[in-house]
Parts: C-alpha cells; sequence; structure tokens
C-alpha cells in the first residue's frame, strides 16, 4: 500500500519495482506543460446517446454519473501548450472516465486537434490510455478509430509532420488499434499493459492461461513494437529533445516557427 | 473409364467459352484422381447445374447458366452417365496442387485459371441447418412430405391438400422474413451456409486468380486476396472468407485473420494502387484473431496501418459486408468511399456476447445487447454509417447465394460508375469527408463547472498568444 502523498511526489511510480500507476490527465499535463501557455480545445463537446442506449443504467446518466464524479467531460483533454520553449499540441487520454473509452466525443476532440496541428504546423502528442472503443455508441465509435486514422494520414504522410505516441497503463482494444500504434515514434511507460485483445479474451480463445508478463510494455519491446520505453520522469525532457532532433534535419527545411 | 475417386467439377459461371459452346467435360485418367472441367457460356442457363445436382454427393451454389445448346446437353447426358458408374469416396484427401497430374488435349482448351483455384465445390451435400424461427416452416414442410410420400404410396390424389400447404407455406416465409427481428439477423449473418467470400466472387467474376502471401513470412486462410474481372473490368477483391464445414474453418481460423493476413491486405491494396485496379473488399469476420502469436507480431499495429493507409489509395473502394462485420478486424479492410451490406448482415463494435459479459455481466443478456446495439444493416443506414443495404432473395442468402450474388453485383457495379467518374483527389477527399461526419457530440452548452473541475484551465496570456481558430 503505498502512502498517497509519496506516492503523488514520485509522479504515481512505485518506488520499488518501478510501476507506473495510471495517472489524472490533469496530473500528467500539469508538469509537462510550462507555465501560463496552456489553450484547451472543445472544452465543451460531450458525447450524445445516439443509440439510446440502455443496460443496467441509461447511457445518458452513466455520462452525467461519470462526468460528477471524475470531473471531466469527456475521457481526453486537448489543447495546445508550450514544452520547455517549443509550442506542442498535446491530447491526454483519462482511464478514470468510462475506463477511458473512445466513443464520438473522444474521437471528435482528437480529430480537431490533430486537423488544428496540421493547420499550424505543430507537432502531436497523444497519450493513450483506454479500454477501447465506448460500446455504448456501437458501430459509430468503431468509426472514429477510421476517422483519427484518415486525419492521421493527412497530417502525416501528406503533410510529413511528427507524432509521437506515448502508451500509458493501459492502452487496450480500438486505440492500439488506431492512433496508439501509428505514432511516428511510439513511446511507453514502463510495464504499461499495451494489448489489442484482452488478456481474458485470449485465455478464452485459446483455453490456456497467458504468461506473465505477457503485454506489457517490456515484452512489447522486445517483440519490436515500440521505439521507447521512458519512465515517467523524464517524458517532458525526452520530448522536447525529440522535438529538436526533428528540427535540426539538413534536408528537408520545415517552415514551422516555434 | 476408371476413375477411383470422387470426380471434382469446378464450374465458372461466368467463363467464357473459347470455342462459344458449352464444350463437354474432358476426363483424363490420373491415376487416383479424374477430373473435368466445363467452361460454359456466360449466358447459358441452369440445365448443367440442375442435372448434376440430381446426381449425388454434387453441391454446386447454384453456380447457373442460361440456356444451353444441344451439343453440350448431350454432353451432359454422357457425363452423368459416367458419373453413375464411377465408384465413388469421400473426398477427405488433400491433392498437393489443384490441377491434375495429367492433362488431357480438353482442358488445355481456354483459360487456365480455374484450374489455379483451390476452392472448389464441396464433395458432400451439407446437413441442412434450421434456426431457431424457422422451425414453423420446417414443420409444414414436413407434413408436406408426408402428404406426398402417402400420395406415393395410396396413388390417391392430395394436390389439394399439398397445394393449400405449400401456399401457407410460401405466406408464412415471406411473413418471417420479411420481419427479421436484430436478433434473428445476427443468427442469419451467422449461418454456417451462409454463402462466403469466394463464393460470392466465383458468381459475379468472369476471370478469377488468387493471389497470396504478405511478402514476410506467411500467406494467411482468413483473408484472400485476388483479381478478377466484372463485366470485363478488372477489379482487386479482398475479403475474409469463412469455411464450409468445420475441416474449412480450422484451416481458415473462422475468417479470423492475424497481422499477417492485414499485412497482405495491405500489400494487395497498394498493388492494387500502383496498376490502377479499383478495390473491392468484402467484410465476414467475428474479428480479429486474439492469440499469443497474433499479439506478438502486432495485431493492433498491422490494423492501424492499414487504416492509415487505405485513405491515401488513390483508386477507388467499395466495401460490402457480406456477414458478420467483427470490429476492428471488420474496419482493417473497410475504410472505403461505398459501404454496402446484405441485408441481413451485422456491423459491430463489439459481439454481443461481449458486450452482455460486460455491460450486463451476464452473457444470457446477448439479446438485449443485440437490440441495443444496432447492428443491423438498416439500423446502420440510419445512423448514416452505411450507404445501401443490398436486398437478400427471400429465405436469406444461404437458400439461394446466385441472386443474393447478382444482387450484390449489381449494387457495387452501379456504385464504381459513379465513383469512376472522380479524380483521385476528389476521391480521398469525399472518402475522408465520408468517416468525418460520423459521429454524434454535443456542445455549444456550457457545462456545469463541477463537470470540468479536473481540466486544466486556460492559463496562456490573452495577448500573447493567437487564439485557436478552427477554419
Amino acid at each position: 500500500m503505498l502512502h498517497i502523498k509519496f506516492s503523488k511526489q514520485n509522479k504515481s511510480v512505485c518506488e520499488e519495482r518501478g510501476n507506473h500507476l495510471s495517472m489524472d490527465s490533469m496530473e500528467r499535463i500539469e508538469p509537462s506543460i510550462d507555465p501560463n501557455t496552456w489553450i484547451p480545445l472543445d472544452e465543451d463537446t460531450i458525447s450524445k446517446d445516439v443509440l439510446s442506449f440502455c443496460d443496467e443504467e441509461s447511457y445518458e446518466n452513466r455520462l452525467i454519473r461519470s462526468q460528477e464524479k471524475t470531473g471531466l467531460p469527456e475521457a481526453v483533454q486537448t489543447g495546445i501548450g508550450y514544452s520547455n520553449g517549443t509550442l506542442i499540441a498535446p491530447g491526454v487520454m483519462d482511464f478514470q472516465f468510462m475506463g477511458g473509452s473512445m466513443g464520438s466525443a473522444v474521437g471528435e476532440k482528437i480529430t480537431r486537434l490533430i486537423e488544428y496541428a496540421t493547420q499550424k504546423l505543430l507537432p502531436l502528442v497523444l497519450v493513450c490510455a483506454s479500454g477501447g472503443a465506448r460500446m455504448q455508441e456501437g458501430t459509430v465509435s468503431l468509426m472514429q478509430m477510421a476517422k483519427i486514422s484518415s486525419a492521421l494520414h493527412y497530417y502525416q504522410v501528406q503533410k510529413k509532420l511528427l507524432y509521437i505516441s506515448i502508451l500509458t497503463y493501459p492502452t487496450t482494444g480500438g486505440v492500439t488499434a488506431s492512433f496508439g500504434m501509428l505514432g511516428d515514434i511510439i513511446i511507453a511507460e514502463s510495464k504499461a499493459y499495451i494489448a489489442f485483445a484482452g488478456k481474458r479474451v485470449i485465455e478464452e480463445t485459446l483455453g490456456q492461461k497467458v504468461p506473465d508478463g505477457f503485454q506489457l510494455a517490456e515484452a512489447l519491446f522486445e517483440n519490436g513494437l515500440l521505439d521507447l520505453i521512458v519512465p515517467r520522469i523524464l517524458i517532458k525532457g525526452v520530448l522536447s529533445e525529440i522535438s529538436d532532433l526533428y528540427s535540426s534535419v539538413p534536408y528537408k527545411k520545415k517552415l514551422v516557427i516555434y | 473409364m476408371e476413375a477411383t475417386c470422387l470426380p471434382r467439377i469446378y464450374v465458372s459461371a461466368s467463363a467464357k467459352a473459347s470455342s462459344g459452346l458449352a464444350s463437354c467435360a474432358s476426363t483424363s485418367n490420373t491415376g487416383n484422381s479424374s477430373w473435368r472441367r466445363f467452361s460454359c457460356l456466360r449466358n447459358s442457363r441452369i440445365g448443367v447445374m440442375e442435372s448434376l445436382q440430381m446426381s449425388q454427393n454434387f453441391e454446386f451454389n447454384n453456380w447457373r447458366h442460361t440456356k444451353m445448346s444441344k451439343k453440350s446437353v448431350a454432353c451432359v447426358q454422357v457425363l452423368r452417365a459416367k458419373l453413375n458408374d464411377t465408384e465413388r469416396k469421400t473426398h477427405d484427401d488433400d491433392d498437393e496442387y489443384p490441377w491434375p497430374q495429367k492433362f488431357g488435349t480438353e482442358d488445355l482448351e481456354g483459360s487456365p485459371l480455374p484450374f489455379l483455384s483451390r476452392f472448389k465445390p464441396l464433395p458432400n451435400k451439407p446437413k441442412t441447418v434450421t434456426l431457431p424461427f424457422e422451425i414453423p416452416l420446417l414443420e409444414i414442410e414436413k407434413n408436406i412430405n408426408k402428404i406426398r410420400e402417402t400420395a406415393k404410396a395410396t396413388g390417391m390424389d392430395f394436390s389439394e391438400q399439398v397445394n393449400e400447404l405449400q401456399r401457407k407455406y410460401d405466406e408464412m416465409r415471406k411473413e418471417l422474413y420479411g420481419q427479421l427481428s436484430p436478433v434473428q439477423r445476427l443468427s442469419v449473418a451467422r449461418h454456417p451456409h451462409r454463402p462466403t467470400f469466394l463464393e460470392h466472387i466465383l458468381n459475379i467474376t468472369d476471370k478469377w486468380l488468387e493471389l497470396h502471401g504478405d511478402r514476410a513470412g506467411c500467406d494467411d486462410p482468413a483473408i484472400v486476396t485476388g483479381i478478377g474481372t466484372i463485366d470485363g473490368m478488372s477489379f482487386m477483391f479482398i475479403g475474409h472468407q469463412k469455411g464450409r464445414n468445420t475441416k474449412e474453418n480450422i484451416y481458415r481460423n473462422f475468417a479470423m485473420p492475424g497481422p499477417e493476413g492485414y499485412r497482405k491486405a495491405l500489400r494487395m491494396m497498394r498493388h492494387a494502387e500502383h496498376h490502377g485496379f479499383p478495390i473491392l473488399t468484402f467484410v465476414d469476420t467475428p474479428g480479429a484473431y486474439a492469440g499469443l502469436h497474433a499479439e506478438e507480431h502486432g495485431q493492433g499495429e498491422a490494423i492501424a496501418k492499414n487504416l492509415r493507409e487505405m485513405f491515401g489509395l488513390r483508386v477507388p473502394i467499395i466495401t460490402t459486408v457480406i456477414g458478420e462485420g467483427g470490429s476492428g478486424g471488420a474496419l482493417g479492410i473497410g475504410c472505403c468511399d461505398k459501404m454496402l451490406m446484405l441485408e441481413n448482415s451485422v456491423y459491430f463494435v463489439a459481439s454481443p456476447e461481449a458486450c452482455a459479459a460486460i455491460l450486463w455481466r451476464t452473457a444470457d443478456a446477448a439479446p438485449k445487447a443485440t437490440e441495443a446495439m444496432k447492428i443491423t444493416a438498416h439500423e446502420l443506414v440510419e445512423l448514416d454509417v452505411v450507404d445501401e443495404v443490398v436486398k437478400e432473395p427471400l429465405g436469406g442468402a444461404h437458400g439461394d447465394p446466385y441472386s443474393a450474388s447478382q444482387n450484390l453485383k449489381e449494387a457495387i457495379m452501379r456504385h464504381m460508375k459513379d465513383l469512376l467518374k472522380l479524380d483521385p483527389d476528389s476521391l480521398l477527399k469525399h472518402r475522408k469527408a465520408k468517416f468525418r461526419k460520423i459521429g454524434a457530440v454535443q456542445e455549444g452548452v456550457k457545462l456545469d463547472p463541477r463537470f470540468k473541475r479536473k481540466m486544466k484551465p486556460r492559463d496562456a496570456h490573452l495577448d500573447g498568444e493567437q487564439p485557436p481558430q478552427m477554419t
């Protein structure tokens, strides 16, 4: 049992094992963005109950309950701000809000962030923490994967801009199968659970137990699916170093004014 | 002629005959297997197939032909006699190659492409599967058969009763299939005899050539790719292939592709763009494969790469959901200019069973989940996710696969004609716009500040920064 105060001081990292526990989006943005430079985007964009979905509780009520409990309107915060003097466009997902599930609002906010970054030629940083697509929105939430990938195509392939994705605990399902794994550089936090199909689904399919440590960041690193594993305390510095490296290319001069 | 094992017949619905006449099958004695191949007129009628269906152990999914010439009728009669003489053996052996060891001279006439296809008709007629909601129909059919047998045995005339029952059967069938509930449509979409991707292909193409491999160590059987012609125009075909029986399903991994399948699909799509083939994709999968090997080799990454790249392909793409559309596994080949769905197919973000287990905490709530998630074709057209619903014949596609394929062909060609008028840049813009508009958000309503207390508020100086301006 970690004492919360010490844990927060340590940026929610266990001292003994280096396990990175999950973190609020606010706690991520706060230290990474230079003071007095943050401009949030689409603060009031929230999901609509497009299917009139009702399981044990109606989707609308679930949304309102999550909003009250977490103090967030949706599972992602997007905006622009300076980080070590470089203007970047970060989007930070939050697992607390309905398990970080990706619905229409998350899809729309991230797409708009990418479109804004394309327009202003900013580097994009998306911090992923999600349980997958939001089932209460059905196939509409599935199409958000395609929508975000389409915006990323224009951003990365046509405009040749830099996109860094940071995979945190946990990143699963639709997010892994869309923008999570499309970063020009994919950074993961230590011991983050990164998967497409969850452990339980695999065990049911195969009828056997999944080995320990199977879908953790270290295992994916060994299999060549990630670029870097970076401890939380170094993320800010690493991001600005990467931005510098990419902006100092001699061959293609980009028209970016940082 | 001494054939010792079951002759396997491959017929293409609309293969052009080189001589212009339906030529009789050639028989070549090749030791253990005898081969016959028909090349038929594109417009020939059902004569050949229906007559062959009379002989046991041949099952064709209605590869039909129009009018037959007298010569071909004579050929069929000769063939039938020969078939009745042959010794039948259950089709269990897997030949190494799909062509005979020894070719006869007639084999070399016409197109060689059918010899390269390993997809042959099933030798044994599959057992009829009745869905739960079809049980009343089964009862009436049993009664009809009983009366017919009695009539045969006693010689009395029961035609009135039979006609009456037949009329009742037709009415009930029309009523049942006219108003299927989502749960019933899901069961039709998962029907074991629903036509698979290759069956549709062989019904709609004139020529078909399957291409294999991801050039990186694997040829995933769950995704089938190839090139073919429809009405003389060449297309690239990519689709999930389910098995027609248990053995095939195991080989095809139940149409659940691994990352290699998606990489194979991507290679084919790039190849198609390079050479100018429009792409037709067919979705029929319960989902991407969830296994250790798949995860280790980057299942998520393969799908993500496909999603991104498909938005940059400068050729028209039409996706049709012919069975189940399982979440990311379906979307991996489903980013398109036009999305079509067969009437009884479904497209879901999570299978109803999984959704029920998570949200209702019991797998028994799967019917409720099916209704709530709005996964059927008509519901998705209303949500503006799908562009058109392709009608299936009465009784579902499994009842009359050929008609279902023809409906599909007509819809695809109609949409393709419109898409071929666009230049590549407009095509890409149109594809992007199609997906950009999907999503239901609420904005402009000032939220309660309590709901935003954990959001980082704006703290940039008002005069220093440019405010975000979305054009």
